[in-house]
């Protein structure tokens, strides 16, 4: 198993005529990704590779049994790409743009909840199963298939986290990155739950940031009572307070967002926390061998 | 975005609350033009940097020659790097109470947050923590929810009532306006029982550019404070922090720009920048004005080129820095170090113009930061 995206989501892109759109088909069915659909109104009839374009995201369903949307608009038209996706039926909305206003993140998220539908993003590379789907651009060479259940807030670290640990063997379920905005589609705590329940993943593997809460999520999972391991990485230990860096929620606003803060607040929990990017692999062999002593 | 305490009270005014009835002193104004009807009035530095209180930003005056002196002296003052380009005159309030009621987003609340505490002021944040009224979407906000939250610690229950009314259309506001955070702090209830905003801090969604002209201009307005170098990069979207060391990082992705910035420290060096290329990520357009900053700032010894790239794909990246290197006149050293998508094509293009791509972080910032001078 793996959270929520495998060989069975039927994938359609929004904005599939598109720069992004065009090369996401190609390298995502490569990947074994099943696409089924795209959608760029005005553009019905047509076909991007092999995929037939339709001009709605309900005919795109109706005609081809589509339940997963990609979308690929700009930022000011995310959220009306999302949410017509959403009350289509779509299970799963993975939005990988970043400059999304946060009111609109609002919005989507509050009406993926009222049609229980999950929504990934934005500002994030998407997710990905080893072995069996991706939805997003992150390098197929970075992951392989196994047990550590990946959340990152940020998508060229969870590249490189991934890199780290399938060069030292350790595969993963799936990986979400859930994004570096304030208002998220998918939480680390809605993640954490969903690994907690997938039989497939026996730890978690979280790679955050300063700036923000996400990161109670994760030690108020770790301190839990029949919890996975869980090892960290916190990054940011040389930025300094009240500037964004980067991501709009990666801003040291208090001292509990700071990183010696977040970094004792995990370890406390019972994380297995590194201290930078070199010893990831080693702080990911320590949860496994708890997994190990537990068995 | 943060705008300016002055800016900031216009668009509460805008929105109908009530707040004091301020003159803007700009930088350079002769004093002649600032007229100031009645006295005493508090000179307010208006700068976007927090603590302002604490560093003397606010001023007391009683009369003319007091308020010129004060001006004179809070012009010069320099708070965490900014001098203010404005100062915001207002009438001293009669203060009954000073309470703190701020809106902000806040991920846990999936939206809007409301925070209220019966005793507001500088020190705020020593105090105990005010209470939580979790909104969410801006239309779920409920009168009585946060009645029965405010109940707990307000007993004043007019005042209670105006707070609600209040932090109801702040909300709204926020919403509206794209504004991420309200923070009235004081919020004062003044001896005639009547509630006005005695300092305001709004911070805008610069997201929502394309919808709000006022964001949009902040944004313009932004850039023009920069010098020009940092200009041509932000107008590639580039995202730029200027840290204290000298190991330049051109990097892509949030994250990873911060995770090259700790392994530099943690090697003994000290990264001179928060430098994310990630908006604008494969062109020589986007990369040559981040060299050129770069090669311009006197406090960079080294640079180190870090991008793990997904759907930035790595021939392109290579491609972009054998243009920009052939073109480019500083003569500082530089580090590569790409992986992602298309890894594979960088070393021959690499080779092309006698460029080494290293194959771990590591190793490239070692290199930099031997070539920065070795571990401090």
């Amino acid at each position: 198993m793996s959270i929520l995206l495998d060989r069975s989501n039927k994938v359609l892109i929004q904005g599939v005529t598109g720069q992004m759109g065009q090369f996401f088909v190609e390298d995502a069915r490569k990947y074994g990704t099943n696409m089924v659909a795209g959608v760029s109104p005005g553009r019905a009839g047509t076909r991007v590779g092999d995929v037939p374009v339709f001009a709605s995201v309900a005919t795109a369903c109706k005609e081809t049994g589509a339940d997963t949307a990609m979308v690929f608009v700009p930022p000011s038209a995310v959220l009306g790409a999302a949410i017509e996706a959403i009350e289509s039926g779509c299970r799963l909305v993975v939005a990988t743009a970043d400059e999304m206003p946060v009111l609109d993140a609002i919005e989507v998220r509050a009406a993926a909840r009222a049609n229980g539908a999950v929504f990934v993003g934005p500002n994030t590379p998407g997710l990905i199963s080893p072995g069996k789907a991706k939805m997003g651009f992150m390098p197929s060479f970075c992951y392989t298939q196994g047990s550590v259940g990946v959340i990152s807030r940020s998508g060229s670290l969870s590249y490189e986290g991934c890199k780290r640990i399938t060069l030292a063997g350790i595969g993963q379920s799936t990986v979400v990155g859930i994004g570096g905005d304030p208002v998220k589609g998918t939480t680390a705590a809605e993640a954490l739950e969903r690994f907690h329940k997938d039989p497939e993943t026996t730890a978690v593997l979280y790679l955050g940031e300063i700036g923000g809460s996400e990161e109670t999520f994760v030690a108020e999972y770790a301190s839990r009572k029949g919890a996975k391991p869980v090892a960290a990485l916190i990054v940011g230990k040389t930025a300094p307070a009240g500037k964004k860096m980067g991501h709009a929620a990666a801003l040291i606003g208090s001292k509990a967002e700071g990183h010696a803060a977040k970094q004792k607040m995990l370890r406390d929990a019972g994380v297995f926390v590194a201290n930078g990017l070199g010893d990831l692999v080693d702080s990911m062999r320590q949860a496994l061998a708890r997994v190990k002593a537990a068995a | 975005m943060m705008m300016l305490e002055c800016d900031a009270k216009r668009l509460l005014a805008s929105v109908g609350v009530n707040a004091p009835a301020g003159t803007v002193w700009r930088r350079g104004e002769a004093a002649a033009g600032v007229k100031v009807d009645a006295y005493p009035v508090a000179v307010k530095a208006q700068v976007r940097s927090g603590g302002r209180g604490k560093q003397g930003g606010v001023v007391k005056v009683a009369d003319r020659a007091a308020l010129e002196a004060a001006a004179k002296k809070l012009f010069e003052i320099d708070f965490g790097g900014e001098k203010p380009d404005a100062l915001l005159i207002e009438p001293w309030l009669a203060i009954d109470r000073e309470c703190y009621l701020s809106v902000a987003v806040d991920g846990r609340a999936e939206g809007y947050v409301v925070l209220y505490s019966p005793q507001g002021g500088m020190d705020i944040e020593d105090g105990a923590p005010p209470v939580r009224y979790e909104v969410g979407a801006p239309w779920n906000f409920r009168v009585h929810r946060l009645r029965e939250i405010l109940e707990q610690v307000e007993s004043d229950y007019q005042w209670r009532e105006k707070v609600i009314v209040l932090a109801q259309r702040l909300v709204r506001s926020a919403a509206a306006l794209d504004c991420t955070t309200i923070e009235i702090n004081p919020l004062v209830k003044q001896s005639d029982g009547t509630l006005i905003a005695a300092d305001a801090k709004v911070a805008r969604d610069e997201w929502a550019h394309f919808r709000n002209a006022e964001i949009n201009a902040e944004r313009e307005a932004e850039k023009g404070r920069a010098d020009p170098y940092l200009r041509a990069c932000l107008d590639m979207q580039h995202m730029y922090v200027k840290l204290d060391g000298d190991i330049g990082v051109i990097s892509g992705g949030a994250g990873m720009t911060m995770g090259a910035m700790d392994m530099i420290a943690e090697y003994g060096g000290r990264p001179a920048c928060f430098l994310d290329c990630s908006p604008g990520p494969t062109s020589t357009r986007g990369y040559r004005p981040a060299f050129e900053m770069l090669d311009a700032d006197p406090a960079v010894k080294v640079i180190l080129v870090s991008v793990f790239g997904g759907g930035t794909q790595m021939q392109r990246v290579a491609n972009s820095m054998k243009e920009v290197m052939a073109e480019r006149k500083g003569k500082k050293p530089v580090v590569y170090r790409l992986d992602g998508t298309n890894v594979d094509q960088v070393p021959g293009i690499f080779a092309e113009f006698g460029a080494h791509n290293h194959a771990t972080l590591e190793t490239a910032v070692q290199e930099a930061v031997n070539l920065a001078g070795g571990a401090q």
